[in-house]
């Protein structure tokens, strides 16, 4: 039932998601997909997707039990995503027509996760 | 409000307004509720809805009226009324507000209210009235539409609805509706709803949750908000921790147990400072309790800590790492052997996440690998090879690669890219794509040196050193920019740039700086160290402090460009381009004779299989005199590392003596050279001579090519330094040295004490009990039984002891044994054996000679050598069978007390009878077993082992025996048993042969000791002991022992006799008799083999019964 959890032997395989920041392992990225950006990401059985779109390389880890009423969550802009693990930096660089992509086809704002939004604010 | 209550309001609106603007009325109902509601699904329900809803048109209307009414930036309530309707519904909204519990009943008069507020426009609505009476009717069409609304709310899709006529008629009318009022409306008021709804439009996309839209600072936390506490967590472990509170969560979801945290998060890393802790958010800190209770690696009993509201965000703050651009420097994590060398980067993919770079690589092209090991061996083996010195850095040389690797290298020569062990080389370095994981990319802080090897590999030889990409490079890193007060700075960045002062303190990242020049003179103000530097002038005299090459180079100033100063070296009159950083006022002058860590005489490693020592320091390179006796000039750099001096080192010189660093020793032939050890490595001496000029006095022998002349600590030199015993033996003298006179093996090699079971007689740890582990000439380091620790103790305050029955030995036997006779080794091994059979020292004497065939011939041959010596002999015993055996053949000489001695072992037992026969039993009687017994087993080695051993002459021993006479008292307690004792042969038989002797060795055991024993008992000891000895120790062992072994027990004695026996015979004769009695021996021995070894084998049999009885 903890389909969130991974052992630490897997944490070494773990991603990012660039968008909503969420951690998985690749292989249930490729599995499931982004629970919360399946739908303009497409990672769901595309390796190519997922090496795009999520990163290796995040730190900060957050658990969320509770989205609705989490302060962090909030913070984080994670309010209204599905429960589970996440990070509170992500970083590398979406590709230029993933975030085109979601911002017009999704009409997704894109907010990078790797810090340069919370210094523009 | 109450979600039900809501709806019911909001229903009574939208089925008002229901002809008029039904579609927007239902959606605002909806999100009404879900606003207001905090439930999430609902939430979800929402966003999607609103995600869809997003049409240019309608909506955007929409949300322009909203922001009008709600500008207070309230979530919920935007979300809510972000789907209200346009114009009509800005009243109905504000109406709502108002009249959110009225009833029903009262619907009438507050359509007449909002009418008469309502713009001319919306004159309409009186119709949209009349309608919504009769959807009122209906309202099971209406929920129709509004739960199609909620599953598909994009208006494009509103046009596909299966409605009735009347939503199509609808649509019409909020068109119609929508292009009066903005007609109506004043351009400003258009401009604003353009404005708003264009920004509605980007705002409604911009994220996910409805957070999103708000900007960061109105989500900061509020007292409503769940509070974080920083709960204690194993260092290392936050994310372990992070994911078993994700697990636990997930366990018991639904659950009473459902933790009630909302979040828990970790901020960990290496370079945080915030690792050790996780945050977990709960409303109360009991949950916090419960929920971590029994977590591994989270600590919420000690030191939960409240984190107050105002820091939370600073929780959550993340930082932009910086991006690496081509040219930067960094750093290499992995592999181990490139651990923290300086790499560049090439190129970087889009994501930043992997990198191109370049890097000098460490290669020694398969010198030195063991060409032995099969190729696929197993990890293991490969690793071992890695775990030398690693290779210094080289550019890459496909000539060398070619020598051993050529199978593995591919390339072009022409465009200098190779390929070489999977690796791609291009012009001289390693390029790799790497993930930025195993890159260090913040304070790098490269020295000059370093970068120089990237600078150098231009084509043309020139360099091309991209000094910018190397500033931008440390001055990223300010960790070691160290500022010291007194340190003249100057601001070169930021609002107060220009700005040159004095450093005060320095605090942090933070200096404070007295003002000197400018506007500002005079005052004190803070700046960052991010944006200083140091400032000399011209002619200043500085020193270099930084890690380059440089360092503690001292000089002055001449030239300043930016942040690099250029000096001129006091030394060597060079002009040397530093950073400023790197530099600090100087208020000494010179460097010391070193260049960085490696100094004068220093033992430095150059590759593998050489060492060399430091004779000349100069600036940037090194003079070094390596093992083989060359001098050469090496680079710092070339240098793979610095061996220690081992201050423990030991060595032996030509004459086997030990020598130790600070010995002064000479060179045997050669030159003579005598010089101070300075290094000792494997077999090479560094000796250091001030009498000699050439590599500063340093030269290098083997250590077998040098003696000692003096040792430092008046150390005992070497054994053989000690007297000559034989010169001082006088019978020696009487005995002009023949071939009988075997040399005694010489002695090296392990010390026999080593693994000896002492006590320790003298000083502080007196009386403690230990083991021997390391010896010297004189001391022993002893390993306590009590605590654990080895001491030093000297050997003179040691009681040997034995190991299983802790019966005394006396170490001197041993020593003296060791020291002055040849023979004297053996029996120490005796001895210790003896100490291990409990029957007698004897015993043990047997047990080495049975266990080692060659071990004891030189022991026996040593008898007669010690016989020739007078002392050992008798204390052979044994060995002195031999020469009593002499004795005994001798028959009536025997008869005197070695006869006896022997015989009564003998005689005692079994023999008697046979002993008799000889008519030697008398003699036996008279010599009392006792006697010799006691001599022998009773006293135990101690007592009797001071006699021998003291007295290395013969001399010595004869009172030894008379001792043994005094003993007779315990001869007789001996008696029967003494019966081993009295033959020290006897009691090595009894003793061994039961317990020892036969059973574990039984070949070799059995063997010898039947042999020899029963030979001398029989044949009068003398013959046969000596032959047995001898000849079983010497050649024979195999055939000796196979032979007797048996013989023994079916009493082979003739067998033996004339085989093994006689061979031996004269052999022993000859060699101990002249040590003890010559005389006798060489007339009996025949007589006595002939006789004996029947004798023996009859003895023998009942001696063995006996024995085991």
């Amino acid at each position: 039932m903890s389909e969130n959890f991974v052992p630490p032997g897997q944490q070494r395989n773990l991603r990012a998601c660039m968008v909503c920041s969420i951690v998985m392992t690749t292989s249930r990225f490729q599995r499931e997909g982004c629970p919360n950006c399946e739908d303009f990401l497409h990672l769901q059985g595309s390796m190519d997707a997922i090496i795009d779109c999520t990163s290796q390389v995040f730190e900060g880890l957050i658990t969320l039990a509770d989205p609705s009423k989490s302060w962090v969550a909030k913070w984080q802009r994670l309010d209204g995503y599905v429960r589970g693990v996440y990070a509170t930096k992500v970083s590398g660089i979406l590709p230029e027509e993933v975030i085109a992509v979601m911002e017009d086809e999704a009409r997704i704002r894109y907010i990078p996760r790797d810090g340069s939004a919370t210094e523009a604010d | 409000m109450s979600t039900a209550n809501l709806l019911n309001a909001q229903f009574d609106d939208s089925e008002d307004e229901d002809d008029f603007n039904p579609q927007p009325a239902d959606l605002s109902d909806n999100e009404e509720a879900g606003g207001s509601d905090d439930d999430a699904g609902a939430q979800l329900k929402n966003e999607a809805s609103r995600r869809d809803d997003n049409g240019p048109s309608s909506n955007g209307g929409r949300h322009a009226s909203d922001e009008e009414d709600e500008g207070e930036g309230d979530d919920e309530d935007a979300e809510g009324e972000g789907e209200d309707t346009a114009a009509g519904a800005n009243d109905d909204e504000d109406e709502d507000e108002e009249e959110e519990d009225e009833d029903e009943e009262i619907t009438g008069h507050r359509r007449k209210r909002r009418r008469e507020r309502r713009n001319q426009f919306l004159d309409v609505e009186a119709e949209v009235d009349e309608d919504e009476d009769e959807n009122d009717d209906d309202e099971d069409e209406l929920n129709e539409i509004k739960d199609n609304f909620i599953a598909d709310t994009h208006p494009d899709d509103v046009a596909d609805l299966p409605a009735g006529g009347e939503i199509d008629d609808r649509r019409h009318r909020e068109l119609d509706r929508r292009r009066e009022m903005e007609a109506s409306l004043d351009a400003e008021k258009q401009a604003e709803i353009l404005r708003q709804r264009y920004a509605t439009k980007n705002r409604s996309g911009r994220g996910l949750g409805d957070s999103a839209v708000v900007p960061k600072r109105l989500l900061l936390p509020s007292v409503d908000d769940p509070s974080i506490w920083a709960v204690r967590c194993k260092e290392g472990k936050e994310r372990e921790a992070v994911f078993s509170i994700m697990k636990r969560i997930e366990e018991r979801l639904g659950t009473k147990d459902e933790l009630a945290i909302t979040c828990a998060f970790e901020r960990g890393g290496t370079q945080s400072t915030m690792k050790g802790f996780i945050y977990v958010e709960a409303q109360r800190q009991a949950d916090i309790l419960t929920a971590m209770d029994g977590l591994m690696n989270v600590y919420p009993r000690t030191k939960m800590m409240l984190v107050e509201i105002k820091e939370m965000p600073d929780l959550l703050r993340v930082t932009k790492s910086p991006t690496l651009e081509p040219g930067a420097y960094v750093r290499l994590k992995r592999p181990p052997k490139y651990a923290g060398d300086l790499a560049q980067v090439i190129d970087v993919t889009d994501t930043g996440l992997e990198l191109r770079v370049r890097y000098v690589p460490r290669l020694d092209y398969g010198l030195h690998e063991d060409v032995n090991a099969p190729s696929d061996a197993f990890g293991a083996k490969r690793k071992r090879a890695t775990a030398g010195p690693r290779p210094p850095q080289r550019l890459f040389s496909e000539v060398e690669a070619k020598k051993r690797h050529a199978k593995y290298l591919q390339g072009n020569p022409n465009t200098k890219t190779w390929t070489y062990l999977g690796d791609e080389y291009i012009n001289g370095y390693c390029e790799k794509d790497v993930k930025i994981q195993v890159l260090t990319t913040t304070d790098v802080n490269p020295t000059l040196e370093e970068v120089t090897r990237f600078a150098s590999g231009a084509e043309d030889g020139t360099e091309n050193l991209d000094l910018n990409a190397l500033a931008a490079s440390l001055k990223a890193s300010t960790a070691n920019a160290s500022y010291l007060p007194g340190d003249v700075i100057e601001v070169y960045e930021g609002e107060q740039k220009g700005v040159v002062g004095k450093a005060v303190s320095v605090q942090g990242d933070i200096v404070t700086m007295a003002v000197s020049e400018g506007a500002l003179r005079g005052q004190t103000i803070e700046v960052p160290v991010k944006g200083l530097r140091k400032r000399f002038r011209e002619g200043d005299h500085v020193k270099v402090i930084g890690g380059s090459r440089f360092r503690d180079e001292v000089g002055m100033v001449v030239k300043i460009v930016e942040d690099r100063v250029t000096l001129l070296s006091d030394q060597g009159n060079t002009e040397i381009t530093v950073f400023s950083k790197d530099l600090r006022e100087a208020s000494d002058s010179g460097g010391g004779g070193s260049l960085g860590q490696y100094e004068l005489w220093d033992l430095v490693q150059l590759d593998p299989s050489t060492v060399a020592c430091v004779v000349k320091v100069d600036r940037e390179s090194l003079i070094v005199l390596d093992q083989n006796g060359q001098s050469r000039m090496v680079m710092p750099s070339q240098i793979s590392n610095k061996l220690e001096k081992r201050k423990f080192a030991v060595a032996t010189d030509r004459t086997g003596s030990e020598i130790r660093l600070d010995d002064v020793v000479k060179e045997y032939g050669g030159e003579g050279r005598s010089g101070k050890i300075i290094h000792i490595h494997r077999a090479f001496l560094f000796l250091h001579s001030t009498t000699h000029n050439e590599n500063a006095g340093v030269f290098v022998t083997r250590t077998t090519g040098v003696s000692t002349i003096s040792a430092k600590g008046g150390r005992v030199a070497a054994a053989s330094a000690g007297p000559d015993l034989n010169s001082m033996n006088p019978a020696m003298k009487r005995n002009p040295q023949g071939n009988t006179d075997m040399p005694p093996p010489k002695f090296t090699g392990r010390d026999r004490s080593i693994g000896q079971t002492v006590t320790i007689r003298k000083g502080p740890y007196k009386g403690l009990l230990g083991i021997v582990k390391e010896t010297t000439d004189t001391n022993a380091r002893v390993e306590l039984h009590t605590k654990s620790k080895t001491v030093n103790v000297p050997k003179d305050a040691l009681g040997f002891k034995d190991k299983i029955s802790g019966a005394s030995i006396d170490p001197n036997s041993r020593g003296g044994f060791g020291g002055g006779r040849g023979g004297g080794a053996p029996r120490g091994g005796r001895g210790g054996f003896g100490g291990a059979a409990s029957t007698g020292a004897w015993d043990g004497g047997r047990t080495p000679m049975a266990s080692a065939g060659t071990e004891r011939t030189p022991a026996w041959g040593r008898t007669p050598a010690g016989g020739a010596n007078g002392g050992r002999t008798p204390a052979w015993k044994s060995s002195g069978d031999g020469g009593r055996t002499p004795a005994w053949q001798d028959g009536s000489r025997t008869s005197n007390p070695y006869a006896d001695g022997n015989r009564t072992a003998y005689g005692g037992g079994n023999r008697t009878p046979a002993w008799s026969s000889s008519a030697k039993t008398p003699a036996h009687d008279a010599f009392s077993a006792g006697s010799k017994t006691p001599a022998y087993g009773g006293d135990s080695w101690g007592s009797k082992t001071p006699a021998y051993s003291g007295n290395d002459t013969w001399g010595s021993k004869t009172p030894a025996y008379q001792s043994n006479s005094d003993n007779q008292n315990q001869s007789n307690g001996w008696g029967s048993a003494a019966y081993d004792a009295p033959t020290p042969g006897a009691n090595q038989y009894s003793a061994p042969t039961p317990a020892a002797m036969n059973a574990p060795t039984p070949g070799a055991y059995s063997a010898p000791t039947p042999a020899p024993y029963s030979a001398p008992t029989p044949g009068a000891y003398n013959a046969p002991t000596p032959a047995n000895y001898n000849q079983p120790y010497n050649a024979p062992t195999p055939a000796a022992y196979s032979a007797p072994t048996p013989a023994p027990q079916s009493n082979q004695a003739s067998g033996y006799g004339s085989g093994a026996w006689n061979a031996p015979t004269p052999a022993p004769m000859d060699a101990p008799t002249p040590g003890a009695q010559q005389g006798y021996y060489a007339a009996p021995t025949p007589g006595a083999y002939s006789g004996m070894p029947e004798t023996p084998a009859a003895n023998w049999q009942d001696d063995g019964p006996r024995y085991e009885d």
